[in-house]
């Protein structure tokens, strides 16, 4: 891709973006009529909006009985047309309202930017004035700026209206500069030895500013009413300058009289900030995807006759997708396993190859846009694919438990580790809360915790990786489920502290005959854990079968080189690791056929056609290949390549 | 001559309490840490994570200025008025190549900007050091108008040495420079460490939680915890016959493919920087502690040729000292 090519594509996001959001694009449509009317009020009044003309006062509106096309709204007390005051009025409404949002987001900004990035004590005064301002009263100062002058020009207008808000600005920008310079990519740059200045325009910089015009357009609204307020209040510009806070402060005078004219005002204001902030609410959006993420209800599958097993949890034919505006992308695809009770089976794979949200689809807490699509997830005979969301609930947790990789952000940081326990408790085992606390305690020592008491008094954040990680292990296994899914459970800790924990969790599931799923992107870790490893790669099972077979005899091309590139790197004196070649798949573009073939040395012209199905090697033992239905000698030629 | 003395290098972070932020204790993150690395070796540095590894690292470069002790490159003092002489000559790999590449930067600007910093001004010198780059690294030249999550972490790693290698450095310290990689992808980026090291004789400090990764890169290994050297040691021997019982524990923990072998459980977890045990840090967790750990800081001694250990029992044979028996690799080719 090329430079232009970069560019048009950041338009082609924001035509989709703009399209996808029929909210922002009207308020884009509206504040561009808006802008319009006010850049060339001059050309499309009819008069000048300060002639007076005493014998036509109070005229009603065209529509209107007695009004004529010559003043299509109507005039005011003073005969001066009110299409025109409106016009002119929308015109030095949003010359203050920029001018001001320049003024004081400029201001802020700047501000923001200094004292984020240097600190020091120019940071705690600046800070410290900006916390006085915010607590003085606005109107206050409005009046001692504005109520003692006799001529009220729009400069004082925007100085006021733009001085009182830099610290709103400032203090965001600030919190983002510190965020963003203890940043990597910002010591990076120091490191290369880089000037402060060079740092903060070319690295901080451009990372920050996105929240100012988002903050700016937002005030524009509010500039808006406040200009309008201003004028009603008699603060604002000095009369007979049209604005539409003045028309409308007309407009109550002679309310009785003429009840339609300050609906003019009321609605011009009421449009105009409304598709300003429909406009910035786009932005906001726009500048940080994120935000849009939604939530999706789970919806059941249509019913259907589950295969009757006996085993634990059986999956069969699983496919869950992610509908994502770019396309539809196969997050894990015909995923077959079987699990018996008190067996382990290990999930190995790649970042991308689906097995986190193979695990989210069997306790069924996808995130939006993900869903089953396809198969079934038979557990203890009740197909959890099709089960009623109530159902689904009272067996999350209660017979099916989850832990993951970072058990920090799993725990509630506001309660203490006690009362989460013991609710969990009560709430599954319908326990008292005495005989809730006694076996909280007993939960703990049971996953190797000394202090019991301490740690149930304990906030998640006292608690060390570790700690934490026992915890959750404590809350999952204590109401005895009978399948635990492990994502990563040790993958943020120490080694050491890794191995402490996988010891205590094997002890523990073979006490209780807990069936587990572990999942996790070490196979080493499978060596001593698992019963049955299963590998996956983008979104596919391409080996599973007993530990011993697939880790001494593997046969898919794949297992074979992460295996190489596992224990190579952790065997003494290696002179070169062997290394799988390219990157893992990008799951938005799945190629045709074999998904490693690719990256696979054997790969023959077969393998970039047909997808492998998985065929049996040995007892229990299946993997997808060609390899392995092929004749010899299409193995020895695809091999060469 | 040595390349890189360190000198009793220290780093304390105040900690501070209250309204007024008053000093009631202090971190030691490095604490006297003395190092000679010699022209084109690689030095492996290990520890677990807040044993300060990434301090010392950060600290050598100036990037936090140290509290005390002394760094020496090529003989020479180093002071913060040499920093950016230092940072041309030293750079720095980081782990996460999600975080330390500049999000809105092109990858030919992000490879560039060292140059430019540099005061190579001619643009089209520049332009051709950015290609021989990223052709040195393995990324096709036609993606060089494109932005880092364009990338894969391990092309994103790649864009990373690139930008390292651009001034031509004589160090590098790689911080965890492949923890956040998937393990195929590992594999690549530690060949590309290494094919680099010889053609551009480079030295290395290779800093990793993973002592197999180490291992992989490093002719010595230095083992830290809780901001000191424990153990220093020629990276077979101290996989062979490790004399601190911290290492032991280490390799006992390193997962692996073979069968199980006895484990070394410590006891606890890694002390709070904040407040380390009295004597060696180590006596609380550590299978062999006698009354005097817990008394007696010990000393990084020689206690074999070109084997330094802190430990007062470094020669006695504790639980496990054989438990790192070497390993033979698994699973080959069709």
């Amino acid at each position: 891709m090329s430079a232009p090519d970069a560019r048009a594509s950041a338009g082609r996001r924001l035509t989709v973006f703009l399209l996808a959001r029929k909210s922002t694009l009207a308020g884009l449509a509206l504040f561009a009529v808006v802008t319009l009317a006010a850049a060339f009020a001059p050309v499309l009044s009819p008069y000048d909006p300060l002639e007076q003309d005493l014998n036509r006062v109070l005229l009603p509106p065209a529509w209107a009985d007695g009004g004529s096309a010559a003043h299509p709204l109507g005039t005011d007390p003073l005969g001066r047309d009110l299409a025109s005051r409106m016009l002119w009025g929308a015109r030095l409404s949003l010359l203050i309202s920029v001018a001001s949002v320049l003024l004081g987001g400029g201001l802020g900004f700047i501000v923001g930017i200094v004292t984020g990035y240097f600190g020091g004590w120019l940071d705690a005064v600046l800070m410290r004035i900006g916390d006085v301002q915010l607590a003085f009263p606005f109107v206050l100062l409005a009046i001692a700026v504005l109520g003692v002058s006799p001529e009220r020009t729009p400069a004082q207008l925007i100085g006021v209206l733009g001085l009182t808000t830099w610290i709103v600005y400032a203090r965001v920008v600030r919190s983002r500069v510190l965020s963003e310079r203890e940043k990597d990519y910002v010591r990076a740059a120091r490191a290369l030895g880089a000037s402060s200045a060079r740092v903060l325009l070319r690295y901080v910089l451009p990372n920050v500013w996105q929240v100012a015009p988002v903050i700016g357009m937002l005030y524009l609204g509010f500039f808006v009413i406040v200009e309008s307020l201003l004028s009603f209040l008699a603060l604002g510009l000095t009369p007979p300058t049209p604005s539409w806070g003045s028309i409308l402060a007309d407009g109550r005078q002679f309310m009785m009289v003429t009840p339609w004219m300050p609906i003019f005002p009321g609605l011009a204001i009421l449009l105009t900030v409304l598709s300003i902030n429909l406009v910035a609410d786009g932005m906001a959006d726009y500048f940080d995807p994120k935000l849009m993420k939604g939530y999706a209800p789970r919806h059941p599958l249509p019913p259907r006759m589950a295969i009757a097993s006996d085993k634990v949890l059986a999956v069969r034919d699983l496919t869950t997708v992610f509908r994502l505006g770019a396309g539809v992308l196969t997050a894990v695809n015909r995923v077959s396993f079987e699990l018996g009770s008190g067996q382990v089976l290990g999930i190995v794979g790649e970042s991308g190859s689906g097995k986190s949200v193979l695990a989210l689809s069997i306790i069924q807490l996808l995130d939006a846009p993900g869903a089953v699509t396809e198969g079934e997830i038979v557990f203890l005979g009740k197909d959890l694919a099709r089960v009623s969301n109530a159902e689904m609930t009272g067996l999350r947790g209660r017979r099916i438990g989850m832990i993951f990789q970072n058990a920090g952000s799993s725990l509630n940081p506001v309660l203490t580790v006690g009362y989460q326990l013991v609710e969990t408790l009560r709430q599954h085992l319908r326990l008292n809360s005495e005989a809730a606390r006694t076996k909280a305690r007993e939960a703990l020592e049971m996953v190797g915790i000394g202090d019991p008491d301490r740690v149930l008094r304990a906030y998640p954040f006292q608690l060390s990786g570790g700690m934490q990680q026992r915890v959750m292990i404590a809350l999952a296994m204590s109401v005895q489920p009978a399948l635990l899914i492990a994502d990563e459970p040790t993958t943020a800790l120490d080694v050491t502290t890794q191995a402490q924990l996988l010891e205590r969790l094997d002890e523990l599931r073979r006490e209780l005959g807990t069936s587990v799923i572990f999942i996790t992107h070490d196979i080493a870790l499978l060596a001593d854990f698992a019963d049955v490893v299963m590998v996956m790669y983008a979104g596919q099972v391409c080996e599973i079968g007993p530990r011993g077979r697939v880790i001494r005899e593997p046969r898919h091309p794949y297992t074979q080189g992460l295996l190489n590139s596992v224990s190579r790197v952790r065997a003494p004196g290696t002179n070169r690791l062997s290394a799988i070649p390219g990157d893992p798949p990008d799951p938005m573009h799945p190629s045709t056929g074999c998904p490693f073939a690719p990256r696979c040395a054997y790969a023959m012209a077969v393998c970039r056609e047909v997808n492998p199905a998985r065929t049996g090697v040995g007892p229990g033992h299946e993997a997808a290949c060609h390899l392995l239905t092929s004749t010899p000698e299409a193995v020895a030629g695809g091999g060469t390549s | 001559m040595a390349f890189l003395e360190v000198r009793d290098l220290r780093k304390y972070f105040p900690v501070r309490r209250g309204l007024l932020g008053r000093t009631v204790g202090w971190i030691r993150a490095v604490d006297g840490v003395s190092l000679t690395l010699d022209e084109g070796e690689t030095l492996g540095l290990v520890g677990e994570s807040g044993c300060g590894k990434s301090t010392l690292v950060q600290t050598i470069l100036f990037l936090e200025r140290p509290t005390s002790g002394e760094i020496r490159f090529l003989d020479r003092r180093v002071t913060e008025r040499d920093v950016r002489e230092l940072r041309r000559r030293i750079q720095v790999v980081f782990q996460d190549p999600y975080t330390s590449l500049p999000p809105r930067m092109r990858v030919a600007d992000i490879v560039a900007d060292p140059l430019r910093i540099h005061g190579h001004a001619d643009e089209a010198t520049i332009t051709a050091k950015v290609r021989a780059l990223l052709q040195e690294v393995g990324l096709p030249w036609d993606r060089r108008h494109q932005y880092p999550f364009q990338f894969s972490g391990g092309q994103r790693q790649r864009i990373g040495i690139a930008r390292a290698l651009a001034i031509d450095p004589s160090l590098v310290l790689a911080d965890e420079a492949v923890s956040a990689l998937d393990v195929s992808v590992q594999a690549q980026i530690l060949n590309l460490f290494r094919d680099l090291q010889e053609r551009h004789h480079l030295t290395y400090i290779f800093v990793s939680h993973d002592l197999g990764v180490v291992r992989y890169m490093s002719r010595r290994i230095a083992v830290m915890y809780v901001g000191k050297i424990v153990e220093l040691a020629p990276s077979e021997d101290l996989s062979a016959r490790p004399l601190h019982p911290y290492t032991r524990a280490l390799l006992s923990a390193v997962p692996s493919l073979e069968r199980r072998r006895e484990r070394i459980r410590l006891r606890g977890e890694p002390p709070k920087p904040t407040d380390p045990p009295s004597g060696c840090a180590f006596h609380p967790r550590c299978p062999i502690a006698q009354a005097i750990c817990a008394r007696d800081v010990p000393e990084l001694r020689e206690w074999l040729p070109g084997r330094y250990a802190a430990c007062h029992f470094a020669l006695a044979e504790g639980p496990g000292a054989d438990a790192a028996a070497p390993r033979t690799a698994q699973g080959g080719a069709p």
